[in-house]
């Protein structure tokens, strides 16, 4: 959409709303990507952490 | 430890161990999952062990055993293992050796040596004795010793079950690796194809089995699975299917020979008709007809017949209704729609028949596509499904120690925050009642999630807006004017008689919670806007836009509301 006159945020960014609550869920310990989210799981890493290894 | 212990000296294969067929499955050096051939030339190995005389027969040798010994036949064990004998259903194994209550668990007296005595053999022995005939099959084909494996179970097996599971195979020379629920198996054994793409979707494993139907909804995202809900039937399948051609063709005989008694009163006859009626039923899967023969049915008259799969579709008509039932309810208890289903995946032997396809096609829109030989090109075949993942799974981790399998699929590992509802941004208007969504981050999404989408902007450019907000699935049911009739109730299902005036579903978005605004100026004309966006398990949300070839970008922060939950 196009920015509305005069629309102003901080470094051209506005937080508004908060994300719903989440559900708790087990998923399901298969497969590369799983083993993938354990490995950064267990060793803490963030996404583009992983990337770079 | 010894040597089996040592993952460097691991040869892992999959299993699937079934009530009626069990299968063994290695990967090729490719990465290719191969189901194995027993000696016999069988890749569904029929659960069954049969002992004459001392010697065990073992799969496709021991079934036609419950003929003429049937006492000293065991069938349809899986079940019964790791449980007490009071809360076990022998239906199924009522023309082989009765179960019968052994302490705590569940044995067979069967004479399984040269004897003349009945043992009580206990079902952990059972199934160590069939896992042993198919680690064995398996190390003859390979070549190498088997010493480990992937054994996939239903979602509902118990923690005991497992474990006198686990112990039955390490008696059998085999160190379960993992245990993988059938479902997510036959979800793995399609996204491991080479030609797979990796995409957010809603399947259903609708697994019609012999003594068992299971329906399992699971969210992938990401290739990461989610199950949803299950459901699980011992009405509605194959046996009951069978049960079908076998009152079918026991009802022609008795009208053919007036004279002659039931073949379903008699043993030897019933084991007979059994036999045959399966046989028929997977003929009936490939060729539009089928013969029936057998020798000396009953009171030493022989009998032959024909049937086509139109009759056959006819009589099992009830049960393949029941069963897409089975698979609509697992929708529902998923809070689902049919619209939200991307794919259905038929497993189970029985899902070679085509009416089962077809009937479970029926109840789904167009845009679901169903996985079966039938009605898809690219099925794999539905009674392979779970061993190819269970021989995918066990390849991805046969180089892991013992104790990183377990550390991982840990529930401090496996649960995980899932999104309530999708994210993504809105088009064509700012507003959020004008505005289309388009999602980004699709709801039931696992955190933490990265996405990435490439969005449009207004035709002449300039400065855009992006908004990003949380998205709610809606089913836009619209009726057709002309006749007005009440109310159909929306997850009634099984509602589509009245063709003329049904109705019209779709899915679509309304828009919840705005999470933020963003501005990106100067954005050339026909730009593209790249946004990515990584929500933490805290629910916080980094968002970064850019327009595509552009510099620069917008990034910006949404708090987390995990930490600081309950003030809201």
């Amino acid at each position: 959409p196009v920015l509305p006159e005069g629309w102003t945020g901080e470094k051209e960014f506005k937080s508004i709303g908060q994300l719903s609550a989440a559900n708790d869920r087990n998923i399901e310990p298969v497969g590369h990507h799983f083993l993938a989210h354990a490995r950064r799981k267990r060793h803490k890493r963030t996404f583009s952490e992983d990337d770079r290894i | 430890m010894s040597a089996e212990n040592d993952p460097t000296q691991r040869v892992a294969i999959g299993i699937s161990f079934g009530n009626s067929y069990s299968s063994i499955a290695y990967t090729t050096g490719e990465g290719r999952a191969e189901v194995i051939a027993n000696e016999d030339g069988d890749r569904q190995i029929p659960s069954f062990l049969s002992y004459v005389e001392g010697e065990e027969l073992h799969g496709g040798q021991a079934k036609p055993q419950i003929v003429r010994n049937a006492k000293n036949t065991v069938a349809y064990f899986r079940d019964f293992l790791g449980q007490e004998f009071k809360s076990i259903d022998p239906t199924a194994a009522h023309q082989s050796a009765h179960a019968v209550q052994h302490e705590s668990t569940v044995a067979f007296k069967i004479r399984d040596t040269q004897e003349e005595t009945e043992n009580e053999v206990t079902v952990s022995t059972i199934t160590s004795r069939h896992l042993t005939r198919l680690r064995k099959s398996a190390s003859d084909y390979l070549g190498k010793a088997v010493n480990s494996a992937v054994i996939t179970v239903p979602t509902n097996f118990s923690d005991a079950q497992k474990d006198a599971l686990n112990k039955a195979a390490k008696e059998a020379g085999i160190e379960v690796l993992q245990f993988i629920s059938e479902p997510t198996a036959a979800v793995l054994a399609y996204d491991a194809r080479p030609d797979a793409k990796l995409a957010d979707k809603i399947i259903v494993v609708a697994d019609l089995g012999g003594t068992r139907s299971d329906i399992a909804v699971i969210a992938s995202r990401g290739g990461i699975y989610t199950v949803l809900a299950t459901v699980h039937d011992y009405e509605v399948t194959g046996l009951k299917l069978d049960q079908v051609l076998m009152d079918y063709f026991a009802k022609e005989f008795l009208k053919k020979n007036k004279d002659a008694s039931d073949p379903r009163e008699d043993a030897r006859g019933l084991a007979k008709l059994k036999l045959e009626c399966e046989a028929v039923k997977k003929a009936l899967s490939i060729g539009s007809s089928a013969n029936f023969s057998v020798e000396s049915l009953v009171g030493g008259i022989d009998y032959t017949a024909t049937i086509n799969r139109t009759r056959y579709d006819l009589l099992g008509n009830k049960l393949f209704g029941a069963f897409s039932r089975l698979v609509l309810h697992a929708v529902e208890k998923a809070n689902l729609d049919p619209l939200d289903i991307t794919e259905v995946i038929l497993a189970g032997g029985n899902a070679n028949t085509p009416k089962v396809a077809s009937t479970v096609a029926a109840a789904f829109p167009e845009t679901t596509t169903i996985l079966a030989p039938s009605t898809s090109s690219s099925a794999i075949i539905p009674s392979e499904l779970a061993v190819r993942g269970a021989a995918i799974q066990a390849s991805l981790i046969q180089e892991f120690d013992l104790e990183d399998i377990e550390q991982s699929s840990h529930p401090a590992v496996t649960v995980t925050p899932h999104l309530a509802h999708a994210v993504g941004v809105l088009c064509i208007s700012g507003d959020e009642t004008s505005g289309i969504f388009h999602p980004i981050v699709e709801t039931e999404t696992s955190l933490p999630v990265r996405r990435t989408a490439i969005i449009a902007t207004p035709r002449e450019g300039g400065d855009v807006l992006i908004k990003l907000a949380e998205g709610l699935r809606h089913i836009k049911v619209t009726k057709p004017e002309p006749k007005p009739k009440a109310e159909k109730d929306e997850d009634d299902s099984d509602d589509d008689e009245s063709d003329e005036e049904e109705e019209v579903r779709e899915k679509t978005w309304k828009v919840g919670n705005v999470l933020s605004e963003a501005a990106i100026r100067g954005v050339k004309k026909g730009g593209k806007v790249e946004v990515q966006i990584n929500i933490g398990a805290d629910l916080g949300v980094n968002a970064i836009y850019r327009e595509v070839g552009g510099k620069g970008g917008v990034r910006g922060i949404i708090q987390g509301s995990k930490a600081s939950n309950g003030s809201a």
